[in-house]
């Protein structure tokens, strides 16, 4: 009980630090889950709770446009479009997965990944940050607009080209070829080797994986 | 539709993987609260490893201890039958529990990310599906972005540059996004599978 008691006055004085401790051990298992979930469209939705999670440590690291932006961007606007993607793929896939062997690189990026936390925890670790003392401006919007307007104007203004160019991009590469109608004659595509097509043309072009 | 409806959880020794997963949880939890209470640094130091740790200079990094050891526990847990995923994410919790208390916060906050950062890595490695590798890398994503921010509160808070830099990840993560998607739609059309595996299109 006594504990207890130690450990509430700790919660009490150290708010910040309990609430990243509670948003750390969302975001872990979440992540787990979405990489691990043997149905793949819960660890679609499963997306949501480590960006909403992410969104909460933004909030207390007082960044409060960032996690609106998250929250809007990441935990709306991308995990849509992947379960999307993933309805319009075949999700059926992975009770296939079932029968096949485990992938013969679990082990190597197993090691990988522990060498590679091991590394970046080893090179952070050691207390050479010139930390900075300051309180962030709660009014930190304002910065940032400023920022974004002038000294960040010419990368602000490239990265909306680039949003127009992956918007065109993505809209041309996941356009679906129109479907043709038989007896329907197109204007120059309807000629083969001097003769008209049947308009079965698209029977040819089997997927390739059917064949499999 | 039978498919869809079987259960894809495979349910054959089930609780033998369960009591391992489970057993390995409270070892796991015993090693940080060990490490918490000073109990494992007084227990190495009277094993006589004192003298060691100081020659290998691990004298303040008694924590890199008790991961070592839950890792490699963990990894025996998995080889001897326990259910993988269970193993993984205690153990991955257990030791960032160890790795971080009595840390400075901006060291927390880097050393989550780095640990979703590796989740990100791994799953991108490991999974089949093609969609599964755009999740993880969106989470690898993420974990950039949390280091980005933390800098921007405890090291850099006058100018948020890290905020600045966070929001142009962002908008290059949300191109990505919609690009990967769409090739990998185009790819299924293609080819009616999205199974890494069978994408050999530059292969000859």
């Amino acid at each position: 009980m006594e504990q207890y008691e130690l450990l509430k006055g700790w919660a009490e004085t150290n708010i910040e630090s309990t609430m990243f401790y509670i948003l750390a051990m969302m975001a872990i298992p979440f992540a787990y889950g979405v990489i691990l979930d043997k149905a793949i469209i819960r660890s679609g939705f499963l997306l949501i709770g480590v960006f909403g999670s992410i969104c909460g440590l933004f909030l207390l690291l007082q960044a409060q446009f960032l996690a609106l932006a998250q929250l809007m961007i990441y935990a709306v606007g991308i995990t849509l479009v992947i379960v999307i993607a993933l309805m319009l793929t075949n999700p059926r896939m992975e009770t296939i997965r079932q029968a096949e062997p485990a992938s013969p690189n679990q082990l190597g990026a197993f090691m990988v990944a522990v060498g590679l936390f091991m590394t970046i925890y080893l090179s952070v670790r050691p207390e050479t940050w010139n930390l900075s003392s300051e309180n962030l401006d709660p009014a930190n919007v304002e910065l940032i607009g400023r920022a974004l307007c002038t000294d960040y104007s010419l990368p602000f203004e490239f990265s909306s080209v680039l949003l127009l160019a992956a918007l065109i991009g993505a809209v041309m590469l996941a356009k679906a070829d129109k479907p043709r109608k038989k007896g329907e004659d197109d204007l120059e595509y309807s000629v083969v080797d001097g003769r008209p097509a049947t308009g079965d043309r698209h029977a040819e072009h089997e997927p390739v994986g059917a064949k499999r | 539709m039978t498919s869809a409806t079987q259960p894809i959880i495979n349910k054959q020794s089930d609780s033998t993987a369960l009591a391992f997963a489970v057993a390995y949880t409270i070892i796991t939890f015993c090693i940080v609260a060990a490490y918490a209470t000073g109990f494992l640094n007084g227990l190495l130091l009277g094993a006589g490893l004192g003298p060691t740790l100081e020659s290998w200079q691990l004298k303040d990094y008694t924590e890199l201890i008790a991961f070592v050891m839950i890792v490699i526990l963990g990894s025996i847990v998995a080889l001897m039958g326990g259910r993988t995923s269970v193993v993984m994410a205690v153990g991955t919790i257990g030791s960032f529990f160890a790795l971080t208390l009595n840390q400075h916060p901006l060291i927390q906050y880097l050393t989550l990310a780095a640990v979703l950062f590796a989740i990100g890595l791994y799953g991108m490695v490991v999974s089949r599906n093609a969609v599964r590798v755009l999740m993880s890398i969106e989470l690898m994503l993420n974990a950039v972005n949390i280091n980005l921010v933390a800098f921007a509160r405890y090291v850099d808070p006058i100018h948020i540059k890290g905020q600045i830099f966070a929001i142009f990840i962002l908008t290059v993560a949300a191109a990505e996004a919609a690009v990967g998607l769409a090739i990998v739609l185009s790819i299924y059309r293609n080819t009616s599978t999205v199974d890494m595996e069978r994408f050999n299109l530059l292969k000859w």
